[in-house]
This record gives structure tokens, C-alpha cells and sequence, in this order.
């Protein structure tokens, strides 16, 4: 019996993969990291309470100076208005998902192959046919009426980039709800029913409670998302500098705000890179900047959520 | 039939250093002159193409601890859960013949499933407190049944829940604290809390001590013994030790059949068939 005998040639394969494992990962950190960092140095400079309070001007001839109030709070408008209609009807088709839809029948599987197809919709569609829809003289409502010598309905404005970018994330914020709730054990299910609750008070009372954490990290993931997006913004939005009432802030304006055009951090960028009609790529940079920060803040939160699901001892 | 001289190897059953815990020994009590709550009649039930249970006519006595025992599979836990209707849960489940619970046929038409399991409670092998405080798993369980209950009410019922399953006196200073704080043994005193705070007639136990040490089994052994003063207790057990020590009525099942039921004593002295015999003394299992 040797019990000291080695095999060269395993070992050396082992460390060999090891180490080229160990590479990957650090080549892949090391692009995020260096992309973070250059757009840091290129922007940084840009960030001052100024650049974050006054709006863009919208004079291409004085080179797109200004700020980026505007399309600061276009984001977080366009964040609000989707989250407002993905919400409710994500967390409603997950509970239907995980607990009402029998799995053998052939409508679940239309419905999956549903939820797959749209998920992998390219956002540029989705903004051409929020367009093509809204452009419809019945829909005018819900943008501006249209320009002067179209009988069609503008079909640009917040509340039309609100709807659709909320469809685009659905089946992506349905995913997670429908697993966060997947995930509750059956054992509080058969708790309850042996209590005498029935399904739709074991749902409201202890499974949807106890999936909470996780339907809130999918709802925030799905603001990244939201703020992230270029093309239904550009299509659906415009990317007008300005808001369409000066007092934006105006709860009186509030309709007219949000069926009037404007901009999002995205658009921002979008109008002042050398793709765009301005040349201020400087602002262009501090605008990523911010849209890098307000990512980085919704992972930390969902880190957070994590953290605390975890120390709450969740599993049974 | 079991040959006698057999019958006389048996006489009783070696229950090693639990004994110390267990003072109730030689506790169990007549189960002749209690009326049957529950019985069933020719119970037969399938899931799918297979058949889980045959021929099932038993009762279970009022205030008297019931053990159904058998080896793995053998259809004891289906049975008890047919008496609570659990199994309706499970799209393949098909029963035949009449379970009644006080005279009533539970799968008649009319019968509320809400009604019955508040009549029928039930607790778990796996203990399966809700992901909240001590206070609100019983809590909830309250306000389910009676709807919005005044806060001195509840706090009142809580109590009565906890002091019941001999769990108050260890948390009632920490009431809001996490379920999931409490040991094994504790959970499951917590679950048969919340059993008892919508004030079944019936509390059935799937193998409640199945996961727990012999200390927390003696404690919940000790708790059921007090509880059948005022409940009936049907407990499914493949520990027959704890059947002898706590039971009055044993139901001995194998493969979806019940093979003999009578009196705890009775049967393990005397067990009138073979079967029966070879299970206790342990010639199978």
C-alpha cells in the first residue's frame, strides 16, 4: 500500500484550471471595473449641485449647456408611471402562475410560451408599436393632441412611455414574483388549510407576506430596468429638453406634464454623445454617471433586502 | 390465529430509559364507554390507479388518545387524513365509502371545509409555524375564525392557547419574538397552540415527535395526555413505544388495510392476529 504516491499530471491540470478559472473572473471584474472608472473620471467633473438643479438648456448654439434637472425627473417619472402599471398586474399573473394554473393543462403552456415570447421582445419594437398604437385618434388622450395638420394623436408623452416601458418589464418582474412565491414552503400552505383558511386567505395573509422580499427585489431590479431603457424612451417619449409645463412641479400642471414630452437621463445622453444633436459630451458623462449611481443604489437596496430576508430566518 | 405461548413473550413492552420521564405508564383508560366521534365505514380510498386503503371501518372515541400505527406506507396517514378532508388537496385522490364526525357525513354535500377543519385540527411531522411572531401565529389563526376580535380578547385567547399546549410560562415574556426562535420542540408546541386556539373538538397528529429529541417527545407525550381530558386525540405514530405509553385505542394498519383495532393494552398483550403480533414484537417494520 503507498499511501504517498502522486500523479504529476493530475495536479498539474487541477492547478492549471484553477488558475484559468481564477483569470476569468478577474478579467471580468477588471472590464466592469475599468468601465466604472473611466466613466467616473470622465464625468465626475461634470456632478455638482448645479449640473443636478438646473435644467438643460435647450440652445444647441450655445453647445447644450444647463443641467439635467429635467431629464433627472423624467426618470424617476417614467420609473413611477411603469412601475404603477407593472406592478399590480405582475404580482396578480405571479399569484395565478404559482397557484392557481394547473401545470398539465395545454392553456399554462400557451401562457408560458406567452410570457418567454414577450420577454424577449427588443425594446425598439416595443417602442414602435407603443408609437403605432398610440398614435390612434382615440387613444389622444393620454398624449397630446395631435400636431397641426395630423388627424393623428401625437402618440408621444409620459404616460405613453409609462405603459409601455411597464409592459416591456413585465414578464421579467413576473418571473421573480412567480418564484419569490414558488419559494414560500408548502408547509405555512398546509398549515393554513388544516386551520380551516381557504386558498385565496392563505395567499393574502401568510404566502404573499412571506414572499414580500422577494417580489420587492424583482419590483426594483425592474426600475433598473426602467431607467436603463433607450429605446422606448426615445420612441414613446421624445427627447425634448424641457417639460411641457415650465412649473412642472405644479400639481395643477400634473396632467399636462405627463401627457407632454420630455426626457429621461437616457435620452440625455443620448441627445448631448456625438451621436446625438449636441456636442457637450461632458454632460453626457455626468449623466451616465448619475444613471451608474442610481443603478449601483437599487443593487445595493436589493443587497439589503437579501441580508435582511436572511437574518429573519425565513426558511423554515 | 397467534399461537399463546407467543402471546405470553409479549406481555410487555420494554420501553428502556424513557421510563423515568414517562409516569404514565399504566394510564390508559377503558375505551368501551366512549362514544365514537369520528368512525368510519368501509373507507377505501385511491390515488390514481393505486389503492392507498381498503375496507377501513374503525371509531374513535371521544376524550380518549387514539395511536394508529403500522409500518412506512401502510395508509395510516392517509387515513387520518381523510378525516379532515386534507386530502382533497391532491387532484388524484379518490374515496369510497362514509367517514362521519358527530353523525355527520363530512363528505356531504353541503359540508363546509372551512367548518370541518376548525372541528378537526390537525398538526404536522414537520413543525410549521407561520413566518411571524409567537403572538401573531395564534393570533391569526383567532382572527381567521372570529374576525376582528378586540385586542384584550386575543391578547386573553393567546394565553389560553399557550398555557394549554405548556408552552406560556417559556414565552410569554418574548411573545413577539420570531417563530422560528423557538427550538424544535417548541415550534411544535407552538403549532398545537395554534391548533387548539380555534378550539377544535378533534386535534389529530401526523407523527408529531417524528423530528424531535426524547425530551421534547416526553414533554408533547405529557401534553397530550393532559389535552385528552378535554379533546380527542388521534395520533399517527410509528413509534410504538410512545402508542403504548399514551394511547387508549390503537388502529394497527398494513398495506392499506386495517388489521386490528381495540383496546392500547388489549392488542399489545393480545393481539388477535398474527400480524399484529410480528409488528409488536418487531419481526417487521
Amino acid at each position: 500500500m503507498n499511501l504517498t504516491a502522486t500523479n504529476r499530471r493530475a495536479q498539474i491540470t487541477s492547478i492549471l484550471g484553477t488558475v484559468a478559472c481564477w483569470a476569468m473572473a478577474v478579467l471580468v471584474v477588471g472590464v466592469c471595473v475599468f468601465i466604472i472608472g473611466y466613466l467616473m473620471q470622465q464625468g465626475a467633473s461634470s456632478i455638482s449641485w448645479k449640473f443636478l438643479s438646473t435644467d438643460p438648456s435647450g440652445s444647441i448654439a450655445e453647445g447644450g449647456g444647463g443641467g439635467v434637472r429635467v431629464p433627472l425627473v423624467g426618470s424617476a417619472l417614467l420609473i413611477i408611471l411603469s412601475m404603477l402599471v407593472a406592478v399590480p398586474l405582475a404580482v396578480a399573473s405571479a399569484v395565478y402562475l404559482a397557484e392557481y394554473m394547473d401545470e398539465g393543462r395545454s392553456l399554462t403552456r400557451i401562457v408560458r410560451v406567452g410570457l418567454e415570447v414577450l420577454a424577449g421582445v427588443p425594446s425598439v419594437v416595443f417602442g414602435m408599436f407603443g408609437l403605432a398604437v398610440f398614435t390612434l385618434p382615440a387613444l389622444a388622450f393620454v398624449s397630446a393632441a395631435g400636431a397641426d395638420n395630423h388627424s393623428d394623436a401625437y402618440g408621444r408623452s409620459f404616460l405613453v412611455a409609462g405603459i409601455v416601458m411597464g409592459i416591456h418589464v413585465l414578464p421579467f418582474i413576473i418571473k421573480v414574483a412567480e418564484e419569490a412565491i414558488r419559494n414560500v414552503p408548502r408547509s405555512y400552505r398546509s398549515g393554513a388549510a388544516a386551520l380551516g383558511m381557504t386558498k385565496w386567505r392563505a395567499i393574502r395573509k401568510i404566502v404573499l407576506p412571506a414572499a414580500g422580499p422577494g417580489i420587492a427585489t424583482g419590483i426594483i431590479l425592474g426600475m433598473g430596468l426602467v431607467a436603463g431603457d433607450t429605446a422606448i424612451v426615445w420612441l414613446t417619449l421624445g427627447g425634448t429638453m424641457t417639460m411641457a409645463a415650465d412649473a412642472w412641479w405644479a400639481p395643477s400642471n400634473a396632467l399636462t406634464v405627463l401627457r407632454g414630452s420630455g426626457s429621461t437621463l437616457t435620452t440625455f445622453i443620448y441627445y448631448n454623445s456625438p451621436a446625438g444633436e449636441g456636442n457637450s459630451i461632458g454632460l453626457a458623462f455626468g449623466a451616465a454617471v448619475l444613471l451608474i449611481g442610481l443603478l449601483l443604489v437599487l443593487n445595493i437596496i436589493t443587497g439589503v433586502i437579501a441580508r435582511y430576508q436572511a437574518r429573519a430566518g425565513r426558511a423554515a | 390465529m397467534a399461537d399463546s405461548a407467543v402471546m405470553n413473550e409479549t406481555s410487555s413492552f420494554d420501553s428502556g430509559f424513557l421510563t423515568q420521564l414517562s409516569r404514565h405508564m399504566d394510564v390508559q383508560r377503558e375505551t368501551a364507554n366512549a362514544r365514537p366521534i369520528i368512525s368510519s365505514d368501509n373507507l377505501g380510498v385511491h390515488y390514481g390507479r393505486k389503492q392507498a386503503l381498503e375496507g377501513v371501518s374503525l371509531e374513535i372515541p371521544i376524550h380518549r388518545i387514539t395511536a394508529f400505527i403500522g409500518p412506512s406506507g401502510c395508509g395510516k396517514s392517509t387515513a387520518l387524513r381523510c378525516f379532515n378532508r386534507m386530502n382533497d388537496e391532491i387532484s388524484s385522490f379518490k374515496m369510497t365509502g362514509t367517514i362521519t364526525l358527530d353523525g355527520q357525513d363530512i363528505y356531504g354535500r353541503g359540508v363546509n371545509l372551512t367548518a370541518l377543519r376548525r372541528n378537526v385540527g390537525m398538526v404536522f411531522q414537520q413543525p410549521n409555524p407561520f413566518p411571524m411572531s409567537i403572538y401573531d401565529n395564534i393570533a391569526l389563526a383567532v382572527r381567521e375564525q372570529k374576525g376582528r376580535v378586540p385586542r384584550a380578547e386575543l391578547d386573553s385567547v393567546v394565553e389560553h392557547s399557550l398555557v394549554q399546549a405548556g408552552l406560556w410560562e417559556e414565552v410569554k415574556n418574548s411573545l413577539k419574538d420570531s417563530a422560528f426562535s423557538l427550538s424544535g420542540g417548541q415550534q411544535q408546541r407552538l403549532c398545537i397552540a395554534r391548533a387548539l386556539a380555534v378550539t377544535p373538538a378533534v386535534l389529530m397528529l401526523d407523527e408529531p415527535c417524528a423530528s424531535l429529541d426524547p425530551i421534547s417527545t416526553a414533554k408533547i407525550e405529557e401534553l397530550l395526555l393532559e389535552l385528552s381530558a378535554d379533546y380527542t386525540i388521534v395520533i399517527v405514530t410509528h413509534n410504538l413505544a410512545q402508542a403504548h405509553r399514551i394511547s387508549d385505542q390503537v388502529a394497527f394498519f398494513l398495506m392499506g388495510k386495517l388489521v386490528e383495532t381495540g383496546e392500547t393494552r388489549t392488542v399489545f398483550e393480545a393481539p388477535r392476529f398474527g400480524e399484529t403480533a410480528n409488528y409488536i414484537q418487531g419481526r417487521f417494520g
